[in-house]
Parts: C-alpha cells; structure tokens; sequence
C-alpha cells in the first residue's frame, strides 16, 4: 500500500518535471507562430519608426543634427520643455502625496469618493479639452482673469498657463500609483512609530515615505515623461510664439510644417531618447521594488 | 496603580464595543486580558497605548491623565499583533528607532540596542531586515523595539497569535523573563486560556465589552463569580438546584449556603460549579471515598496523556438540572477527569458507574436581569407596573426602552419612584424601538423581558392610531419571534395578581417553565395552580374515572400524569409557593381557557417549545393561541432558560 503510494508519487513528481523542462526548452511549433505575431508587432509599431526616425535626424550627418538642436528657437523650447515638467512633477508628487494619503487614510472626509473619482478626469477628458478650460477661466471675460489681473500675473500665452496645463494632465499618475500602497502597509507601521515617540512628521518621513518609495518613483517618472511629451493642452493655452511659449514637441511641429525635416527629426529623436531613460529607470525601479 | 482605567467606553457605529470597563493594574504586575476575538480587548489596549480615543472615561499611567494625550506622549511600548516591524530598516534600526525619536546620544543608543538584542536572544542579527527572519524573531524584535525607551507600561496585543505552539511556549517563557527582570507593568491581551494561565499574575475576563472578572489565575478557575467565568475559563460542570432549609442537596453531596446570604437568595436557586478533578468515578458507591451524587453511564472517554476525561450521563436527579442544557438528553451530563495510573478502576464506555464530588464552588447569585419595552398605550402600563413588583420584591437589575416622548409617562416616574437608580436603566430614544429591543436582547442576557400585548383585536384596533409613530409603538410580535428568554405579554384589563395558572400541557419543556413560574409568582405573592390538559378527543366521552372500570393504559397515563404534577408541587412548594394542582381531559386550548375563567387566575405561564414564537399567527400554536384568546397576561417561557 505504502509502496504504491510512493511510486505514484514519483510518476507525478517526474511527469512535472518533463513538461517543466520541454516548455522551457522546445517550443512547439503553435508557440512559434505566437512568438512570431509578436516580434512582428514590435518591429512594425516601435522599432520601425524609431528606426525611420534615426535615420531622418542623422540623414545629413552628425553635425547637422546638432547645429539643428543648438538653434536659439531649439535650445528656448527644450529648457521650456524640461522646465514645464520639472513644475509639474514637483507639484504632482507634493499634492499626489497628500492627496492619496487623505483618500487612502482618511475615511471620514466628505466627498471621499467624489473626489477619488475625479481623480481621474484628466485621463478621461481630451486635453486639448482641458486646454481650453484654462481659456475659459482665464480668458479675458474668465472667471479667474480678475484674480490673475489683480495679482499681476499673465497666465495665457505664457508660462504659468502652459504650467498649470501640464500639471492637470499629468495629475493622476502620483497619486494612483502610490494609492495601493498607502493601503497595503496600512497604518500599524506607523502606529508603532506613534507608540514610540515619533510625531506625525516624524512618523511620515522615516516609516510611510519609505514604504511607499518604490510607487512615488515610478509616479514621478511617469509624471515627468507625460508633462514632457505632452502637445494639445499646450498647444491650446500657449500660442506658440517662438522663442517664448514654444515647447519640445510644439517645435517638432512648427518645424515639420516648415518643411525643416532635420531640426524636427532631431528634436523628436532627443524627445524619444530622453522618453527612453526613462523607461529604463522605471524598469530598474520596478525591479528593485519586486526584489524587496 | 500603574495603569488606572476608569469607566472606559467605546462606541463603533452607535454599538459599545468596550463597556464601562474600569481596571487597576499593580506596579510591575502581569496583566492579561482574556476574551474571544471581538470582545473588545484589544480595543482596550489600543486606547491606553493612545491609538483609540475613547468615548468615555479615563486612562491613568503612572499618576498622570492621559486621556486625551496623543500616543507620542504616553511613553507605553506597544507590541503589534502582526509585529509591524519597519520593514525597510534593519534589525537594529528598528530597535534604535524610539532612542533616535528622542535623540539619544548614537553610542548609548548602540549600548541599549546591543543589550536588548541580546535580552531577547537575537544578539548579532542587527544587520539583517524583518523579512529575513522568522516570525518568532520577529516578534522578539517587536518586543524589544517597545523596550528600547524604557517605556512606563508594556502593551502586547496577542504577541503569539501567528506563531506554532512550540515556539509560542518558548517566547512566553522567555518574555515572562524579561518581564520580571525588567519588572515592567504589562498588559497581554489574548484569546489563549493556556497562554493567560501561564503569564499571568492577574487575568481579566471580558466579553462584549465587559469586563466580567480579575483575579488570579487559580482563583478564577477554583472560585469563579459568574458562570459565565466558569464555563469560559477551563472544561466546567454546572448545575442549577433550588435550596431549600438553607443548604442545597445534590445527590448525597450537601452544601450550606453562606451566611451573608439573605432571606431571598436562600430561598432562590444556586449554580454548582464541579471542575472535571473535583469528580471521582468509581464501580461502586463504596469505592469512590467522596460524598456520592449518583450512578450514570459513561458516555465517553479522552486520553489525555497524564489524565483521562470521562464523560458521564447521570441517571436524572430531582430537582438538579444542567445550566448548559442539550435539547432531548435527560440527566446530568458531567465530566470526570481522572489520573492516568489508576488503570484498573476505570470504567469502558457503555458501563455504569458511580459518581462523586471531592470539591465543589457554590457560585454566588446574580440578581435577576429584567427588560421593560414601554410606549404609549395602556398595556404598557400594566406591563409596567407587573415589571415594577417583581423588580422591587426580587430585588431585580431593571433596563427599560422606550420611545422620546416617554421621560413623563406615568409608569417611567413610577419606575424611578420604586427602584433604587442603581438597579435601573432607562433608555428613551427616538425610533426604532423593536429594532433597539432587539439589539439589547442580542447583547445582554436577560432573564425576563416585559411586553405590552397588542394582538388579535387588540392590533386591529390600534392599528388606526399606529400610523406615524409605528416606530415607537413596541411591536411585541416581531420581538417575540426573535426573543430567546422569557417574556410576559401583559394584556386584558389590569388587574391584581392573586393566582397564576401554570400550564404543563402538550409537552413543553416542563421543570424550566414551573421553576421561572414560582419565582414570578412568589414575587408577585400569588398562588399557582399547576394545570395539565390531557389531549383528548372530547367524542371519546366523559374522562375516565378512577377504580375498578378503569383500564391499564389510562391507569399508567393518569400515574404518570400524578407524578409530574407531585414533582412540579414539590418544586413549587419547595420555592415557598402555594400551590394546587389540576388535571384536565380535551383540547388544550380551550380547556385552558376555560380554566381560566373557572379558577378566575390573573395570569397563565405555559412553555413555548419552538425557538421561534409567532404570536400573529394563532393558528399555528397553544402558545400564539392563548396570547390571541386569553385576555389575561401570558408569561410565555422559552426553552432557553437556564435559572
């Protein structure tokens, strides 16, 4: 009885293995065609304009590519560009903070789930939508424009517009991805730092921050490379006057009308290198996340 | 007093999760509270550590009021259930991490890290993270993280719950040492009985919210104040018998009563508690060498290693019942527990054997617990004033609810008149009064609930009135069908309560309903007619007559019949009650009924033998029947009782 307890044991046991081992090994041919479809879909959607978009930036050489990117226009729009999303990521990630922590912490406070649902509004509406809110509120007969005139501050076709653009459609990100998180470690970790003498702030910097690193990192990356890569909210409330409101990609644009294929070629290609990056340190961060 | 709680309560959604819980904790004692998941223990720990605030009362550590001072500033080391380690700071930052909030100098914090590390056995894991550990570590780091600051109190919340036994054995005795070491004031909460008797200097009993009793550890098995205590702490035989001349009998085993007993708790009934050792089984009544309480069979038997646990059905006796009833089993069910040497003497399962008691503990009597559900119609008011003798002459803990509108209703001033505050509990609320009696029925063990009846007729006619404030009318047939105790529905003209007609028929429970229907009347100073109706078909002709003509069946029916009837006068008489016994042949109900009339009685006690009482529908049974039809209050006696 014994005996054939365990020989049935080891027929199942060996029978894992083997298909364990032929799975990783030989694919059958069905899985190749699988494989195939989908290297096929990566090469054609984003390698293959990666590759057309290379070659277009160095089709007139090195130098070419540079001189294209060191134009005044070029440099203005790139530090607009890097400038926009370090605003709007700085701001997100203070605000994403505070604001998950009081949907995730506090239960009690009225309108909890309306504005957990509102938290996504700038996913759901078009942002050229969104854009053209601003000008509504700040327009010249705008409900905010008395404020803004009263304060001496220009927000449409200028700066403080096109920030305020950004960081609308680039809001959720921070407080979606650290949202999970905050619920998952849960309060006691922080009780304990409590019980222990640590004020809230105290409490907060040593014990929550940390335990939510992994997804606030990955928030503000993503933050960052949606406020870089974004076109139709800016587009709406800057203008686009040269040299002055003219963002990365409004440039790409303008130069692409303007028939100048290299400077747009290159900006796209310094865009798309940045955007890689990024990726990458969103991978890495996403792995030493999982590794802990 | 380290720890001094006062009056603490706590509320979720409305319901009190702690309940007046008031508690001294000695200087460097060891103080576990013992209860069953949701009892509120925990909630008491997370108020005195400041991560609950309480809705009530107050906290006192070490001579200060912190109350409403937020957990920074309480100084307690507080040991999480599930160790809430930081996980992303080593060991040794997790130690130092209450040294560092209070900016202790970096080498003495390493000194007090290295001491403690080494004080709970985990010298040279500093370096490594929570998740590299077990969870027997952990939980030893939990500990020592509270410990670091020297805190006033410690607090652990059930520190072994995740643990297996073994380790669970090896970190209690290890955290016993430390505590007195240490001599630390601490409170443990935990489910674990084995775990409470093993660490504990004083052990807490709390359910739902309140907390039962303190006491040592041996004093709360041996001497227990509530059976609630005894049957939750340790395997308890409890049984119930009336006293009577100022000692209790069970079986040959007699018990004085004590001396500081009053007149009226002599004459009531008292709960015997026998631990399974007290017992001793023995093949002959000679051989046991313990006052003898009888011969029964046994039923069961557990090894236990060093002891073995029988379990014995004793051979009824009279007038002794189990508190814990099983439905359709008669006599005592009792376990023995008996040394593992005495091989030769132990009796197999199926034999019988005799049963003696080495060691009892009388339990003293609670005071009844009476419910008054009061509104605005008339029948309130003689529910009321039935409610308002039995609570002055049994001298009864009375809770009464109530619409808002009811603080100058005649019988709530009366209430006050009458009763001492501290027996009496008034609760007037806004709406929702079937639901509330409801909820307090769930939460609190009531011995009798008080209801205006409104039925039949008497519902039609005020179902025109109800509208609007159907809220707090007391809707006496939705309460009677969830109520699990007793309830007496007043109804019918009121009137003085001179003779109660106690009804046996139709094979309702039977001792349970004769015994509550004694002390009701002995406390309202009536007298009892014990009534059985024999079911019988009325075109079977006349009811047979005692002598020559009478057959063999009906002879042993009618015998039967006259022995029930001598044992419940007996009960009744041996309560201090007059009483007389009456025997009738046909429908019960109608038989009842016309006995009412005849003996002119002011109230009918009769069992309900289902769970579930449906007074709207009188169709279906004796008990809605009677209510429907009687006009006279009913005290309907649940199956459940157990005094």
């Amino acid at each position: 009885m014994a005996e054939t307890a365990r020989s049935l044991d080891g027929e199942v046991a060996s029978g894992i293995a083997e298909t364990g081992a032929e799975g990783r090994t030989r694919p059958r041919p069905g899985e190749w065609v699988v494989v195939g479809i989908a290297l096929a879909y990566a090469i054609l959607l984003l390698f293959a304009p990666l590759a057309a978009l290379a070659r277009g930036a160095l089709s007139r050489g090195v130098r070419a590519f540079f001189d294209a990117l060191s134009t005044p226009d070029a440099l203005s729009a790139i530090k607009l560009t890097f400038l926009l999303a370090l605003g709007a990521t700085a701001i997100n990630t203070v605000f994403g903070v505070a604001a998950a922590w009081l949907l995730v912490r506090d239960r009690r406070f009225p309108g909890r789930r309306f504005v957990n649902g509102m938290v996504d509004l700038p996913f759901a509406v078009s942002p050229v939508i969104a854009g053209f809110m601003l000008i509504v509120l700040f327009g010249r007969t705008g409900w905010l424009a008395p404020l803004a005139r009263a304060a001496g501050v220009k927000v449409l076709f200028a700066f403080p517009g096109m920030l305020i653009a950004t960081t609308f459609i680039s809001l959720p990100f921070v407080i979606r991805e650290i949202m999970p998180l905050l619920g998952e470690i849960g309060e006691e970790e922080e009780n304990a730092a409590y019980t222990l003498g640590a004020g809230r702030w105290r409490a907060f910097w040593s014990v929550t921050l940390p335990g939510i690193r992994s997804g606030l990192e990955y928030g503000v990356l993503l933050t960052f490379a949606r406020a870089v890569g974004e076109v139709g909210a800016v587009l709406v409330v800057s203008g686009s006057i040269v040299g002055l409101t003219e963002t990365a990609t409004l440039f790409i644009f303008r130069a692409l009308d303007e028939r100048n294929a290299v400077a747009g070629y290159a900006m796209a290609m310094l865009l798309a290198l940045s955007s890689f990056v990024l990726l990458t340190a969103m991978e890495w961060i996403r792995r030493r996340a999982r590794s802990r | 007093m380290s720890i001094i709680l006062t009056d603490l309560v706590k509320r979720y959604a409305g319901e009190a999760v702690v309940d007046n819980v008031s508690l001294e904790v000695r200087d460097g004692e060891f103080f576990v509270l013992l209860g069953e998941s949701g009892s509120g223990k925990s909630t008491i720990l997370r108020m005195i550590a400041g991560l609950a605030v309480p809705d009530e009362g107050s906290i006192v550590l070490n001579g200060r009021d912190v109350t409403r001072l937020p957990p920074q500033n309480r100084n307690t080391g507080f040991v999480f259930q599930n160790y809430s380690l930081f996980r992303h700071m080593t060991v040794a930052e997790n130690v130092e991490f209450g040294l560092r909030v209070h900016k202790v100098p970096r080498a003495e914090r390493a000194a007090k890290r290295d001491d403690l590390l080494a004080l709970v056995g985990l010298a040279g894991f500093g370096r490594r993270y929570p998740r590299q550990l077990s969870g027997g570590q952990q939980q030893r780091v939990a500990v020592a993280r509270a410990l670091a600051f020297s805190p006033s109190v410690l607090l652990l919340d059930e520190p072994f719950g995740a643990l297996d036994v073994k380790i669970r054995g090896q970190l209690r005795r290890a955290l016993r040492r430390i505590q007195k070491s240490m001599k630390i004031t601490t409170i443990l909460v935990t489910h674990d009985q084995e775990e409470a008797f093993e660490l504990a200097d004083r052990i807490g009993v709390i359910e739902r919210g309140h907390l039962l009793e303190v006491a040592a550890p041996a004093e709360l098995y041996r001497a227990p104040k509530s059976e609630l205590v005894a049957s939750f702490v340790g395997d308890a035989n409890l049984v119930a018998t009336p006293s009577a001349g100022g000692k209790i009998s069970i079986g040959e085993l007699e018990i004085p009563l004590p001396d500081e007993a009053g007149a009226r708790e002599r004459a009531g009934s008292w709960a015997v508690l026998f631990r399974p050792e007290d017992l001793v089984a023995a093949a002959s009544r000679e051989a046991l060498a313990a006052p003898v309480l009888g011969e029964g069979t046994v039923e069961d038997i557990r090894e236990k290693g060093a002891s073995r646990q029988l379990l014995v059905r004793l051979d009824p006796l009279p007038g002794v019942w189990p508190l814990k009833r099983e439905y359709g089993e008669a006599g005592l069910a009792l376990l023995v527990l008996l040394p593992s040497e005495r091989e030769a003497s132990v009796p197999a399962i199926g034999q019988k054997t005799w049963v003696g008691a080495r060691d009892y503990h009388l339990l003293p009597r609670l005071p009844w617990r009476l419910l008054l559900l009061v509104d605005d119609t008339a029948r309130s008011a003689y529910a009321a004033a039935l409610c308002e003798k039995v609570a002055v002459t049994a001298g009864a803990r009375l809770t009464v609810l109530g619409g808002a509108g009811q603080e100058t209703s005649p019988p709530v001033v009366k209430l006050r008149e009458s009763l001492p505050a501290s027996d009496l509990r008034i609760s007037l609320a806004e709406g929702g009064l079937t639901q509330r009696a409801l909820a307090e029925l769930e939460r609190v063990g009531y011995d009798l609930v008080f209801l205006p009846g409104a039925f039949g007729s008497e519902q039609e006619r005020l179902r025109g009135g109800r509208k609007g404030k159907a809220d707090e009318r007391v809707e006496s047939g939705e309460i009677a069908v969830q109520c699990p105790v007793p309830m007496l529905v007043a109804q019918g003209e009121p009137r003085e309560t001179r003779r109660v007609l106690l009804c046996t028929a139709a094979g309702e429970p039977g001792k349970l309903d004769v015994l509550l229907g004694a002390q009701l009347a002995r406390s309202l100073g009536a007298r009892v007619t014990l009534l059985h109706v024999e079911h019988a078909d009325p075109r079977w002709g006349p009811p047979p007559e005692e002598g020559p003509g009478e057959t063999t069946a009906t002879r042993r029916a009618r015998a039967w019949i006259e022995r029930h009837l001598e044992q419940g006068l007996r009960t009744l008489r041996g309560q201090g009650v007059v009483a007389e016994s009456r025997i009738r042949y046909g429908e019960p109900l109608s038989e009842i009924l016309a006995e009412v009339t005849e003996g002119d009685h002011d109230m009918i006690v009769v069992g309900a033998h289902r769970e579930r009482t449906y007074l709207d529908a009188p169709e279906r049974d004796l008990v809605a029947g009677l209510v429907h039809r009687a006009d006279r209050p009913v005290l309907i006696v649940k199956g459940k009782v157990e005094r």
